[in-house]
């Protein structure tokens, strides 16, 4: 696994990205504590590469779909592989290292507020990164330049230096895909990442997206609970309701009757960004 | 006009049961805490009246300070600044860890978390004094035993409102951490501890500001600094001495608050 973070950089270019990995679920239930069963059954297989949508009503499961795959929450039973790894089973050092290879962003952001942009960008790095070196609180070189090329392909690198409260939520949501960039995973997650923000930085923040999924080949895994952007920003799309898959297609082809048996209700203006 | 359609306002809660308890439990504490014969506190009123003359010569006298005391005050006092600076920087030192390992979002793994609260209960539990006491018996008399003191006692206070700031501020950012395969160490290191820099800062001042009152105290069961002096004078019955050195502890109580109440302003 180590290949992944040593590779030799070409002159200038973004940090080189790994192969990016394929995803499968096979038959994966998720039943919380309380008794909850928020995912039943669902079995899905996402090919290397691939940009694909989940879409559902709040409560239908799409977080805790996203979160099995880091393993953030555990599948009660059936089987989650990400890449070479199992991830149902694994625990302490493996667990973090198959996460180290797993980019996630988060509808809030999920910044350290009172820290440094630049700190919380370093938090990519922490799989690759032995816990005695971080507690002195110097990042080697390699990592300080990997974490400054991931602010700088996103366009916040002048915000180096300021506490991750003070920006706006575009720029915050930005500084959290540097933070996940910096990781230089194999596949990314997002977890509605741009439902907290107004419709310009909305798309502006999936078209960032995109081009990491084009540009690197990240596999990419977004949840989102407006149909036009998944149709636009989107290949492949996933429907959740109740915590079952009820649809599985190509995205750009989802009609409107198709949202409607995914929603199970008529199609509303709020399931639309740009109305 | 029109006549607004009718509200559908749910019942208010009743709360005057709540209330009446409330009083009811308050008046039955004070009457138990007052009365002897039930086992209260014996509150003589009339002592007061009956001593007062004792008590007024010694007051008349505090208000005719002596100022000839105050170049013998010099040394004790910068001790007493001393040992306050030193039991604030040491206490701050250790509390970074414990306060990290004292809090929920910080340290998940309940036994340890348990066991250090558990300590910091104990520790805070016991009296400046009583510590003053028993280390002054120990190391000998000194600023050794008062700074050991200052120690303990700011620990106490310092990691308690440190890690409940922790524990109900928003932790968001630890998911984020774990996601990206973080240890909880590494994740408390570089976002957790700026997280709580403020609320750690503001209680470290805080705690300054406390441990030259209590230093001054501490003095007298020997443990060093300025309440040496006030021991002393005081045995003399020089209470217009003992004016000029309170006095003196006011000035620096108050430039003290000064400067760290300016100081956190900075912080926020
Ligand atoms: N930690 C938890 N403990 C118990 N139940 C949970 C937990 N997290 C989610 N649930 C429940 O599981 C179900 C699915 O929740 P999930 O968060 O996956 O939905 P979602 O599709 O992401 O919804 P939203 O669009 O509101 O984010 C819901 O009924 C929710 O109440
Ligand atoms: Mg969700």
């Amino acid at each position: 696994m180590r290949q992944h973070t040593t590779q030799p950089e070409a002159e200038g270019a973004t940090p080189s990205a790994s192969v990016p990995w394929p995803i499968a679920l096979d038959q994966v239930t998720v039943r919380y504590p309380n008794g909850v069963v928020a995912l039943k059954d669902v079995s899905l297989r996402v090919e290397p590469g691939e940009m694909i949508s989940v879409v559902g009503l709040s409560g239908s499961g799409k977080s805790t779909m996203i979160r099995t795959i880091n393993g953030l929450v555990p599948a009660t039973s059936g089987t989650v592989t990400v890449g070479p790894h199992t991830v149902t089973g694994l625990s302490g050092r493996q667990l973090r290292q198959l996460r180290g290879h797993v980019g996630m962003i988060f509808q809030h952001f999920n910044l350290a507020d009172r820290a440094s942009v630049y700190q919380n960008v370093l938090v990519g790095r922490f799989s690759h990164t032995p816990t005695w070196r971080t507690l002195l609180g110097s990042a080697r070189p390699a990592d300080r330049d990997i974490a400054m090329r991931a602010l700088d392909s996103v366009g916040m690198l002048e915000k180096v230096w300021q506490r991750g409260g003070a920006l706006s939520g575009g720029q915050k949501q930005r500084v959290a895909i540097a933070r996940a960039l910096s990781q230089e995973p194999a596949v990314m997650l997002a977890d509605e990442p741009v439902a907290s923000l107004d419709p310009p930085t909305a798309h502006s923040v999936m078209a960032d997206l995109q081009r990491i999924n084009q540009e690197r080949g990240l596999t990419v895994l977004v949840n989102l609970h407006l149909m036009d952007l998944a149709r636009q920003y989107t290949t492949r799309m996933i429907g959740l309701r109740e915590g079952r898959l009820v649809y599985d297609g190509p995205a750009a082809d989802a009609t409107d009757a198709d949202f409607e048996e995914i929603y199970g209700r008529p199609i509303q203006v709020k399931d639309r960004l740009d109305r | 006009m029109t006549t607004a359609p009718q509200l559908d306002i749910p019942p208010r809660p009743r709360t005057w049961p709540r209330r009446a308890l409330i009083a009811g439990a308050v008046l039955v504490v004070t009457v138990l805490t007052t009365t002897p014969a039930l086992g209260g506190v014996e509150i003589d009123l009339d002592s007061i009246a009956r001593n007062w003359g004792n008590g007024a010569s010694r007051i008349a006298m505090l208000f005719q300070p002596d100022w000839s005391i105050l170049p013998r005050t010099w040394e004790p006092m910068l001790e007493t600044l001393e040992m306050a600076l030193i039991g604030t920087a040491v206490s701050a030192a250790l509390a970074i860890p414990l306060s990290l390992w004292a809090a929920r979002p910080t340290n998940p793994g309940n036994p340890l978390r348990m066991a250090v609260r558990f300590v910091l209960n104990v520790v805070r539990a016991v009296p400046d004094l009583v510590y003053a006491t028993i280390l002054v018996a120990m190391v000998g008399v000194g600023a050794l035993p008062g700074i050991i003191t200052l120690v303990l006692f700011d620990l106490g206070i310092v990691v308690k409102l440190v890690s409940e700031a922790i524990d109900s501020s928003d932790s968001s950012y630890m998911e984020a951490g774990r996601a990206a395969g973080g240890t909880q160490t590494q994740i408390n290191r570089v976002t957790a501890l700026p997280q709580a820099w403020p609320a750690f800062a503001s209680q470290v001042l805080y705690s300054l500001e406390l441990n030259v009152r209590v230093s001054a105290i501490l003095g007298l069961v020997g443990a060093g600094g300025i309440g040496r002096l006030i021991d002393e004078v005081r045995g003399f019955y020089r209470y217009d001495a003992l004016s000029t050195i309170i006095l003196l502890l006011l000035v620096v109580v108050i430039l003290i608050e000064v400067a760290s109440n300016y100081l956190r302003k900075r912080l926020r």
